[in-house]
């Protein structure tokens, strides 16, 4: 076959000899040569390709390796004789035979990171701010003084956030009233008295349960929902044309979803509540065979106002994290898929952090003034 | 080119989204080692047919033959194998954006090559030096620029050293100075690599530059195949329409 390639050293130069096509077989040979004449002591070796006709990729890395093995032993090759089509292909990856010129990443120092770590902190800090200061503007102040609201947009959300919401909600409040119902009624069974279970639910949810529970599954639906949606807008420069009209992004996506969170969060805090009880209510009047009058009693008798109340105010904080988490996360991505992916997950992870931190202060601050 | 046999045979396809028929039983030939390059208006069923050439889209009748093979009767895995021997570059680049531009290029060699890690750095680096990036193989996607995204779209394009190569739109939206280094990146990677390459646009120069033959599409028929030259001087008045670069208003005036 006229195609065969050979690579040979020419007797007592440092010379090595290719031919035809370079193949892959040959290829390794090329290189063993190339290190073989360097071990002798020689520096400089020449790779004779004149008789070389056609050169392909695999061909030109065959090249590239045997000059690279070269220099890291301190030697040289020097490709020589290639005509017409070689030469230019050899031109053209010239940058392959020299060693990778990469720029070394800059190195930190500790203190660096760390300051670095803090500006980055005190960056998301003032935006974060910036986004809440703007959403309570363009949800309250701005509508006021006939700045305008985008009322669909209000209603649509409330739609998506809320109504679609109120099944979900209902269910998982229902069941765990259901399963504090009876963890607690397999301990109070040992003082008999396990009509306290009715208390115990009624200012569990009202105070704590049903609040958490829905925050939880709200900032898990509607808080991705919102970091996809403005990270997608964000990557696909959608943001950027929204400013560039002249239209405020806090005005256009932030305060319809403030507004119809701030909206739904109490009314599904409420919903969670009464199907707590439910779940309270069932176990019960079905399982533990109370008379209906008397569980209803008891609950009436340990629930006040006041925990209502604790439960809604806490409902209010934690419908502003999850929209300005999910927001603040969505407007600061970068990168495309993976980085809308990245920006969701951290949104959903902190506000479920925020949720119970925020739940904590109210705890104590509860604790200390009751 | 008349005498070889062809590499791409397309009969009477038809393909559409739907109810709705974009390309109404066009056929045609793609020849070893010739620029094909398929113009036409904007929305005439260009990328459709691009889409229905590499098997990203089944027509709704009609064949397509690689080397005599027909696509669509071709199972997951065969279509695959056929595609190792295929490079597109698409509009956009279409890069992984959480990739370096070396990974990216790299991504079919380590997939499917089964290479040394040290050849496939060294062919990577290769082919990002054919399109003139060598040394930015660390940068990422959103660090480059629209021409450099196109740029390392061809570098991933050739880097299985593909036997046909596919471009939509390979110089849209770029300066033409950057626009003509790309046509001739093209020119230069078909004679250095002896590539076969079907090439979709509607920049005229670019179709002026690269260009063996021309396929116009327009309503979903072919309505010229030949070479460039002929187009200027065809007969049908929607062809020279669009190499006189004259809106749909004139021609009303001239009829």
């Amino acid at each position: 076959m006229d195609e065969a390639s050979s690579v040979a050293r020419v007797k007592n130069t440092s010379t090595v000899r290719v031919s035809g096509a370079l193949a892959d077989r040959d290829g390794e040979r090329l290189v063993e040569e190339v290190s073989g004449i360097i071990s002798e002591g020689k520096k400089d070796v020449s790779v004779d390709l004149s008789g070389v006709e056609h050169i392909d990729s695999r061909g030109g890395a065959w090249l590239a390796l045997a000059s690279l093995a070269a220099q890291k032993e301190g030697g040289r090759v020097s490709l020589e004789g290639a005509r017409g089509e070689v030469a230019e292909f050899i031109e053209m990856i010239r940058p392959v035979f020299e060693e990778r010129a990469r720029p070394a990443p800059p190195r930190k120092g500790v203190f660096e990171t760390i300051g670095g770590k803090a500006l980055d902190a005190w960056g998301e800090l003032t935006d974060a701010c910036g986004l809440i200061v703007d959403a309570i503007y363009w949800s309250f102040i701005a509508p006021v003084r006939g700045r305008g609201l985008r009322w669909k947009a209000v209603t649509d959300e409330v739609n998506e956030m809320g109504y679609q919401a109120i099944g979900i909600v209902c269910l998982i409040n229902f069941l765990l009233g259901l399963v504090i119902a009876m963890l607690s009624a397999t301990q109070l069974r040992r003082f008999g008295v396990e009509i306290y279970v009715a208390s115990l639910v009624v200012i569990g949810f009202a105070r704590e349960l049903a609040v958490v529970m829905t925050g939880i599954v709200v900032s898990a639906r509607t808080g991705a929902a919102i970091t996809a949606e403005l990270a997608t807008m964000t990557v696909s420069e959608e943001i950027d044309a929204l400013k560039g009209m002249g239209l405020n992004v806090a005005k256009f996506l932030v305060a319809p979803k403030f507004l119809a969170i701030l909206v739904v969060m109490p009314i599904l805090t409420i919903l969670g509540f009464i199907m707590g009880v439910v779940g309270g209510f069932v176990l019960g009047v079905v399982f533990l065979d109370f008379t209906f009058e008397l569980w209803w009693e008891h609950t009436i008798w340990a629930v006040t106002v006041g925990d209502v109340t604790q439960g809604l105010v806490k409902s209010f904080v934690f419908a502003m994290i999850i929209v300005i988490v999910g927001c603040h996360n969505g407007l600061r991505v970068v990168g495309g898929a993976r980085g809308v992916g990245l920006a969701t997950t951290r949104a959903v992870v902190m506000d479920i952090f925020f949720i119970i931190v925020a739940d904590m202060v109210f705890a104590t601050i509860f604790y200390f003034i009751t | 080119m008349t005498g070889a046999e062809p590499i791409i045979e397309v009969r009477d396809l038809v393909a559409g989204y739907g109810e709705r028929v974009v390309l109404d039983g066009i056929s045609f030939d793609v020849y070893p080692g010739e620029i094909l390059v398929v113009l036409g208006g904007s929305g005439c069923g260009k990328t459709t047919l691009l889409h229905h050439m590499v098997g990203l889209l089944k027509p709704l009748s009609g064949t397509i033959r690689y080397w005599g093979r027909d696509i669509g009767r071709m199972d997951e895995d065969e279509l695959a194998t056929l595609l190792h021997r295929v490079g597109i570059s698409f509009q956009g680049g279409a890069l992984f954006n959480s990739m370096t531009v070396g990974e990216n290029v790299g991504l079919p060699m380590r997939e499917y090559g089964n290479m040394d890690e040290e050849m496939v750095e060294i062919l990577v680096r290769m082919k990002l030096s054919l399109v003139g990036l060598a040394n930015s193989g660390y940068l990422m996607p959103s660090e480059l620029s629209g021409g450099m995204k196109k740029r390392v779209g061809f570098a991933r394009a050739i880097a299985m050293d593909p036997e046909i190569m596919f471009f939509d739109e390979p110089s849209a939206g770029l300066d033409p100075i950057l626009a003509a280094g790309l046509d001739e990146l093209i020119l230069d990677i078909r004679r250095l690599l002896g590539v076969t390459m079907v090439v979709v646009t509607h920049e005229l120069e670019s179709i002026r530059a690269v260009a063996d033959r021309a396929l116009m599409l327009d309503g979903g028929k072919i309505i010229f195949m030949g070479k460039v030259g002929e187009a200027e001087q065809s007969s049908n008045s929607r062809v020279r329409q669009f190499f006189d670069r004259r809106p749909d208003a004139a021609i009303g005036e001239q009829v």
